[in-house]
């Protein structure tokens, strides 16, 4: 008899199970039917033979910088109901696994951005579409009206691949407050490698807490701008490594003595630099012009910080490491009409305009740049503007990211205090040069 | 394939052929009459029986063909060239990348580096996971709720587990070095030290692997039958001799296969190390993991022939171990029940 209840329980608590269950599934499936008919009614209503969007995905590797986009993208879907914008978001190493693995197979996003550092690959292998004959035919596009470097950057054989996005160079921040503090004048276009010692030697406190500078092992935002302001190279004319160069190792040496002599904390990873500062750990360090965004919305670094130029070498040498980006098209896309209108839009003197408003990027568009001064009061960000007349473009070739990655490994000693500068130098040269070796 | 049915029938046939034929040629015509009449005498349940058989091991087997032994031997071939952009214009090397592997100081810290952790987090990790185990086996109060808790590491993504350690670790702002300086102690670099890293992944690895460990020993546990304990209370047996004379040969088995899978697993290490350290960390060349050393050379810095070679080598040394552990499961594992 109780084995009897026992089933019959069991059976009713079945029956309970399968109910819930397609209570549930009921209940999932209304709220999906709903957007997708009111999606029909919408186009329904704009255009008679109503068709279903073309979907154009958009590869990005900016978090911060793809909150803009999101914006932008809504704008320009509200333009052009026939196009439907993807932003595909990934980290910056990821990014770069991510596309090769796609190029390999086939399924590149239709529209994505593209790095100085792998444009060589992508442009030799043709997995990018060449854009003259969009561009000759286009009325908004004219490659007369972005920075000449960055057109050439991203041609290759006389052939375009890519249209100018933005630019960024790398400005001193600084905090106010810290300066305040030390009754110390706040740097200026000035300032040289001595001021900056001197006063990062002030700043820098004996318990710890706080540090004068931070001289992190990071190559575009560190040592590259001290290597080329003090007339080094990290990259000859004829592809073979400058770190053995006397002006490179000197400027490396200068770098380092801020780690050595305690008036920077030791700091390797690179998700680790910006919390340095934010964190009130670091005086000045360091910083390009893209992290605005994310600076911006940091209430410490909005109330204690601001910015201006990096400071001259004792000689007078000035550079700041300049990047571009540039806007590239999948050579497969099935929509190449529809790509191309979202890459004419971004790169148009229109969307410029909304991308510096938007406080997005330098925008590379000519005479656009102001509205990206405009759009953040906090810092005095002009100086990034400025700093274009002598900015040097960051150093690449076809293997850029092998021999980044194996100089990191062969200069990190000289931060440890392992070895010398000098011997790490010549060590980075050595690898470096085998990298090369095999382009 | 020759079934052993199909011997049967071949033996029950040999003395109605003709003795004429050579040995060779009197082994194929044996087959092929077997295989004639087989058909004929084979019953349907036979048929059903094979059918159902291959069917039900069909998607394991399709599964492991496709996701694991096609790669594999693709892997194989691929370490013999150097490959080109784009999986396009590969070069046939030889052994050229087997020459670099032997004599690069990197891989050799790579497979010290593997092993090594694998000596700490897989005793450490079993053993914890054996005694969290038995303490949960007893009737505890709230059973179930340590139970999900030891669990929940094991649920969570190891990227973002990673992540959250990453910060505690932190030198200057972790919680854990705010509690050293708290009490008084130094500071340790978790992450930047060479000599401190390896344990600190270690631990990262334990701590999220011991509720799967635990999980399996606890189901083994559960085998085992009352009476043991009981017999063995009459007899006069303490908790420890209960546990080194009934529990550790009955959990034998399961024990065997929990070392020999994190073994595995643990040779394998990718996430955490790739999560808590950079390139440019001075410990990197103390922690890189032959997995790690692998995804920089394939995917970074695009020598995917290269990369291959580092497999292999790893696929070598997890085969040397494996071996090694079945030979030795004689002496301790006991499957008599």
């Amino acid at each position: 008899m109780k084995r009897r209840i026992f089933s019959v329980m069991l059976a009713v608590v079945f029956v309970l199970i399968m109910l819930t269950g397609c209570g549930n599934t009921a209940a999932d499936k209304s709220p999906s039917a709903q957007p997708a008919n009111n999606q029909g009614n919408a186009s329904g209503d704009k255009t008679t033979n109503a068709a279903e969007p073309v979907t154009i995905t958009y590869g990005l590797w900016d978090s911060n910088q793809a909150v803009g986009f999101e914006k932008m993208a809504e704008e320009f879907m509200q333009a052009n109901p026939d196009i439907k914008i993807e932003i595909q978001l990934n980290g910056w190493s990821d990014y770069w696994t991510a596309l090769d693995a796609a190029a390999t197979a086939g399924t590149l996003p239709d529209t994505f951005w593209m790095h100085s550092n792998n444009f060589y690959r992508y442009a030799s292998n043709d997995m990018m579409m060449t854009l003259d004959n969009y561009i000759a035919s286009s009325d908004k596009i004219d490659l007369g009206n972005y920075p000449e470097g960055l057109v050439t950057l991203y041609n290759f054989n006389g052939k375009q691949y890519c249209i100018p996005k933005d630019f960024d160079t790398i400005g001193l921040w600084y905090n106010k407050t810290m300066f305040d503090e030390a009754g110390l004048a706040y740097p200026d276009e000035t300032w040289t490698w001595d001021d900056l010692y001197e006063a990062a030697k002030k700043l820098t406190k004996p318990d710890g807490s706080q540090y004068g500078f931070l001289a992190a092992l990071h190559n575009q935002e560190g040592f590259y701008n001290f290597i080329y302001q003090n007339g080094g190279t990290v990259i000859t004319p004829d592809k073979k490594s400058g770190y053995d160069d006397p002006k490179t190792i000197e400027a490396m040496e200068y770098y380092v003595k801020f780690v050595k002599e305690g008036l920077s904390p030791q700091i390797f990873g690179d998700s680790e630099r910006a919390p340095a500062m934010e964190n009130g750990l670091c005086a000045m360090g360091f910083f390009g012009s893209w992290n605005l965004s994310g600076f911006a919305a940091s209430d410490y670094m909005s109330k204690n910080f601001d910015v201006t130029v990096l400071p001259a070498s004792p000689s007078g040498g000035r550079a700041s490491i300049y990047n571009g980006l540039g806007y590239a098209i999948a050579p497969n896309t099935k929509n190449a009409d529809a790509a191309w209108r979202w890459v004419e839009y971004l790169a148009s003197k229109e969307g410029q305009l909304r991308q510096a408003e938007l406080g997005i990027a330098i925008s590379a568009y000519k005479g656009t740049a102001d509205a990206w001064v405009e759009s953040n009061k906090t810092f005095n960000i002009k100086c990034f503007i400025d700093m274009l007349d002598y900015a040097v473009i960051r150093p690449y070739s076809n293997t850029t990211a092998a021999w980044e990655d194996k100089t990191y490994e062969a200069l990190r000693g000289a931060f440890t205090g392992e070895k010398t500068v000098e011997q790490a130098c010549r060590d980075a040269a050595a690898v470096m040069n085998e990298v090369l070796a095999q382009e | 394939m020759i079934d052993p049915g199909e011997a049967i029938m071949v033996r029950q046939l040999k003395p109605k052929l003709p003795h004429h034929y050579t040995k060779y040629s009197y082994v194929y015509a044996a087959y092929q009459e077997g295989l004639k009449q087989m058909k004929n005498h084979l019953s349907k349940a036979r048929m059903s029986e094979w059918f159902w058989g291959w069917l039900l091991i069909a998607p394991t087997t399709i599964g492991l063909i496709i996701l694991n032994i096609i790669p594999a031997i693709q892997t194989f071939y691929l370490s013999f060239f150097k490959s080109g952009d784009f999986g396009r214009g590969n070069i046939f090397v030889g052994l050229e990348n087997y020459k670099k592997l032997v004599h690069d100081p990197q891989v050799w810290g790579a497979v010290r580096n593997t092993l090594l952790y694998t000596l700490l987090v897989v005793p450490i990790g079993v053993f914890i996971s054996a005694v969290l185990a038995v303490l949960l086996n007893r009737n505890l109060k709230g059973q179930g709720i340590y139970r999900s808790i030891y669990y929940i590491p094991v649920v969570s993504t190891p990227a973002a587990v990673t992540m959250v350690w990453r910060w505690l670790y932190n030198y200057h702002y972790g919680l854990i070095n705010y509690i050293l300086k708290q009490l008084g102690l130094n500071p340790v670099n978790w992450i930047d030290d060479p000599k401190v890293a390896l344990i600190s992944i270690a631990i990262v690895s334990i701590w999220s692997s011991i509720g799967y460990n635990m999980v399996l020993i606890l189901a083994g546990l559960q085998e085992i039958p009352k009476v043991y304990y009981e017999a063995s209370n009459i007899d006069g047996a303490n908790a420890v001799t209960q546990f080194f004379r009934i529990i550790l040969p009955m959990i034998s088995p399961t024990l065997f296969f929990v070392v020999t899978t994190s073994v595995i697993q643990c040779m394998q290490v990718f996430d955490v190390v790739y999560m808590m350290i950079d390139v440019a960390r001075p410990s990197y060349d103390r922690t890189v993991s032959l997995v790690y050393l692998f995804y920089n050379n394939s995917f970074k810095y695009l020598n995917k022939g290269y990369g291959s070679a580092i497999v292999m080598l790893l696929l070598l040394v997890i085969s040397i171990i494996t071996v090694i552990q079945v030979k030795l499961q004689k002496k301790w594992v006991n499957y008599t029940s």
